[in-house]
Formats: structure tokens, C-alpha cells, sequence
């Protein structure tokens, strides 16, 4: 059913608010009833189908920028497979037009992959070889060179100098600034190639794999779809759905980290998670003690 | 109940290897205390005494806490010190030069003494064509020095290094453009 979308974003507070106090009276498909003026409140009760769209259409930015344009995105739904725009909200371009620093990713995808990294290599040194304890021959007289032991590193079959030994950790910490705009970056770069998609929650109807998949297929969301909410208690439906998918992933926004955005493919977003992403990392840019708040990170506090 | 039973087992044990005279395997001593047997929290009168000395002297103690965020700042345009506020509209650039969180200009002077000292002028939070800007500030302050400055862009980091110490000519440029 073709969805048809005026061309026209509700700003004004008051509309807004009267429009709330209208209860929708049928079932609601399309935008076009809500952005009518009279609404048609004479009907008999049908079961109301969603709360009046749009839902989001202006939101206040903490910290407003000062000459940088907010962008914007839709908010769309998961009831249905079909996609239904439900409103247009604005993102901190601090947050999410920041210019991506490539070396900056790359240090965030190289730390997540290495810090947890240990090299179970092993060789023996010379006193660890079989063997060795004895001085081949006597200091003076066979005319041959002198040595005291069979497993000294110059012999062949003897200890290893430098070589691996196990269990060698890799762990170390990338810097607060480093992770805090790494994921700056990842999220700037992901909403300006346009895998970034806000839903309003992750409540779908069913829990039958094939719902998400073809609605996934639908949208044109990309092969791999990560899904990032504020809660770490996902709906059921969802969960389930997913379940068997190894490419649909849920998590929570504490989770979020930078290898996992660029591994899946789209990065969908519920509104309470835009507000949790956003909120942390404008307090972390704007806080008055971020450089105390960073120090324990700094390689000669650890 | 648990605890004192498994204590008074072990005693038991204890007292019966010493009389037959074998020694039975060390059993580890457990002196946990069950939730049921630990004495429960009581109200905090029954810990430590306090009072309420005044409610309206706590802003005594809120003004000393440092504020999270940095408070804006007063527009009124009488500072007693050197600072400007940045302009209200951007200049008409191609390029940017944000201020920092506490609305001061981003020239830093990197100082280092190894053998002969190494001043290098750093200037930061550029937005937008960094080599106008560069070519714009060199002239400068090539002009002021009357000699050869040397630079260095980094557009990926978004900053321009100056070999010399012109931290102050620098920003002297800046606050002239509006930044």
C-alpha cells in the first residue's frame, strides 16, 4: 500500500500537543490522516492500531551546537515489514557528524582484537632443553673449541635466546579520547554511508524468523544488521526471531564498540538508544574533569 | 545451626585422631556464618551519632564543589582579564578554528629542551580548508618575522604546527578573525 508522506514536519508545540488528545479512532496505515486538520473523531472505536504519528518531530539537543546543522533522521517502525516513517528527529552533529578519523578507528579495531589476545607460543631455553647439564669435553687439549654445555643457543638443537614464550599477554589500554572518538567516527561514518537506521523500539509482532528476515529484506537493510537498544532485556519476539540468525545481532548500548559497528553491516538504533549514545558522549566531551577522568588510562598510570 | 555443626564435626575428629594416634587429612576450617545465624543491620542511630547543624550553609559547601559542565559565559563584555568571547555569527571562511571547552583559542606551545630547545606552535580544533588558513597564517607570520617560518599541515588530525614560538602572534590572528 503506497504510503503517501506530506510534505511537511510538524514544529509548531501547540499542534503537537492538541494533536495528542485526539484518539485515533481507526486503524491507521498511512501518514496522511494525522496530518489532516480535522480529524474524524465520529467513527465507532476500532482498535487503535499506534499513538498519534508523528511521534518524534522535533527533539532538543543537549549542549546545541552552535554553527554546526543538526542531521536528521527518520524514525521508522517494526511492526510491519513494510517500512512506515513515524517521524523525523534530529542528531548531535558533535555525535554523529563528526569528521571520521580513519587512524582512529583503526586503533579502536586493532586494541578491541589484540587486548584480549594472549600468544600461547612457546619455546625452551637453554636450561629448559633435555639435557645440557655436562661440559661436552674438557676446556684444553682436543684441539676443538671450548664449551660448556650441548643446549647452549649456538648448538644446533639448543635453547632459543628471545624466542616466544607462553603465555605472552597483549593486553593493553587504548586511550579514553582514542575509544571516546572511535566511536565518534564509526558513528559519523555510518549515518553519512547510510547504515544507520532509528527505529522507535524493537518490539516486532511475531517471533518467526522470517518476519525479520524478509522485513530486513524489505528495507534494504544490509546482509548484517546490528540492532542497539538502552535496555539489555530485549523484547521476546525479537530475541527469538533472531535467535537462529548468526548475521542479526541485539545489543545493548553499553556494549556498543566500534569492530561491532563496522562488522555488521547496519547499525539500527532505537530512539531511547540515540538519547543514551548521545547523552554519554556529550557529557564525556563537555565535563569539566575529563582530563582526571582520562588519566588512569595514560600508559604510565597501569 | 550449619557452621556450629560442622566446627563441632571437626573437633570431634580432631579429638579422636589424637586419642587412636593417626593423623586424619587436614580438613579445611570453614568460618562462614550463615545469613540466618549473622546479626542483622540495625538503623544507623545504633552505629554513630549525628546531627543536623544547618540546612541554609550547604551553599557554603555546593560553591566549593567544581561544577560538572563549564558554565557558560556572561555576555555583558566586561572582563577584567585578556579574553575575548568568541563571535556570535562565524566569520565568512573557508575554514574554522573552534574554541576549546572552556572557550579558549586552541594555539599551544609545544616546548621541548633535548640538546638545543624546540619550540613548535600548535594550533588546533580546525574545521573546514586547513591549507587556507595555513597559507593565511604563514604569510603572517613571515611578515612579523621577516623570515622563513616552517609548517607543517596534518589534515587527517586537523592541525597546523609552526616551528618557532608564535603562540601569542597567532592568536592575536585568530581573535582578529572572530575565532
Amino acid at each position: 500500500m503506497a504510503v503517501k508522506i506530506i510534505n511537511k514536519t510538524v514544529t509548531d508545540f501547540s499542534l503537537r500537543v492538541t494533536r495528542c488528545f485526539f484518539v485515533p479512532t481507526k486503524t491507521i496505515h498511512s501518514n496522511v490522516a494525522l496530518f489532516q486538520d480535522n480529524l474524524d473523531t465520529s467513527l465507532t472505536s476500532i482498535e487503535v492500531n499506534r499513538s498519534p504519528l508523528p511521534i518524534i518531530s522535533s527533539r532538543k539537543l543537549a549542549f546545541p551546537p552552535k554553527f554546526k546543522v543538526p542531521r536528521q533522521v527518520w524514525v521508522s517502525n517494526m511492526d510491519t515489514v513494510e517500512e512506515e516513517k513515524l517521524g523525523l528527529i534530529d542528531l548531535h552533529p558533535e555525535v554523529f557528524a563528526d569528521r571520521p578519523r580513519m587512524d582512529i578507528i583503526h586503533e579502536n579495531v586493532r586494541w578491541q582484537q589484540l587486548y584480549r589476545h594472549v600468544s600461547y607460543a612457546h619455546t625452551k631455553m637453554r636450561y629448559e632443553v633435555r639435557g645440557g647439564g655436562r661440559k661436552p669435553r674438557p676446556q684444553k687439549g682436543s684441539g676443538r673449541s671450548r664449551h660448556g654445555s650441548i643446549r647452549s643457543p649456538i648448538w644446533v638443537g639448543g635453547g632459543i635466546v628471545h624466542g616466544p614464550r607462553s603465555p605472552t599477554s597483549y593486553f593493553y589500554m587504548l586511550g579514553f579520547n582514542a575509544r571516546l572518538n572511535g566511536l565518534r567516527s564509526t558513528l559519523s561514518a555510518k549515518l553519512a554511508q547510510d547504515d544507520l537506521q532509528v527505529v522507535d523500539s524493537l518490539d516486532i509482532p511475531t517471533d518467526d524468523p522470517k518476519y525479520l528476515e524478509t522485513l530486513i529484506e524489505e528495507r534494504g537493510w544490509g546482509p548484517s544488521v546490528l540492532f542497539v537498544d538502552d535496555n539489555d532485556i530485549m523484547p521476546l519476539n525479537i530475541t527469538a526471531a533472531s535467535d537462529g540468525f548468526g548475521h542479526f545481532n541485539l545489543m545493548p548500548v553499553y556494549g556498543l564498540n566500534v569492530y561491532s559497528m563496522l562488522k555488521h553491516s547496519t547499525l539500527v538504533l532505537t530512539l531511547a538508544a540515540v538519547e543514551r549514545i548521545e547523552e554519554r558522549i556529550l557529557f564525556h566531551l563537555n565535563r569539566n574533569d575529563a582530563a582526571q577522568a582520562a588519566s588512569k588510562y595514560r600508559l604510565d598510570n597501569f | 545451626m550449619a557452621s556450629v555443626l560442622a566446627r563441632s564435626i571437626l573437633l570431634r575428629q580432631q579429638t579422636s585422631a589424637h586419642r587412636i594416634g593417626y593423623t586424619t587429612p587436614l580438613k579445611i576450617k570453614s568460618c562462614y556464618i550463615s545469613y540466618a545465624a549473622a546479626p542483622k543491620e540495625k538503623s544507623p542511630e545504633n552505629y554513630t551519632r549525628y546531627h543536623e547543624v544547618s540546612a541554609e550553609n550547604w551553599r557554603f559547601v555546593e560553591r566549593l564543589i567544581p561544577p560538572t559542565f563549564v558554565p557558560s559565559y556572561p555576555k555583558n563584555g566586561n572582563y577584567s582579564s585578556d579574553w575575548t568571547p568568541p563571535a556570535d555569527t562565524p566569520p565568512n571562511l573557508p575554514y574554522f578554528v573552534k574554541r576549546t571547552k572552556n572557550y579558549m583559542v586552541p594555539v599551544y606551545l609545544k616546548f621541548e629542551e633535548v640538546r638545543n630547545e624546540r619550540k613548535i606552535t600548535i594550533i588546533r580544533h580546525i574545521e573546514g580548508d586547513i591549507w587556507v588558513l595555513e597559507k593565511a597564517i604563514k604569510s603572517h607570520l613571515e611578515s612579523l618575522s621577516k623570515r622563513p617560518v616552517v609548517s607543517q599541515v596534518h589534515e587527517v588530525a586537523m592541525h597546523i604546527k609552526f616551528r618557532g614560538d608564535y603562540v601569542n602572534e597567532v592568536k592575536k590572528w585568530l581573535l582578529n578573525a572572530g575565532f
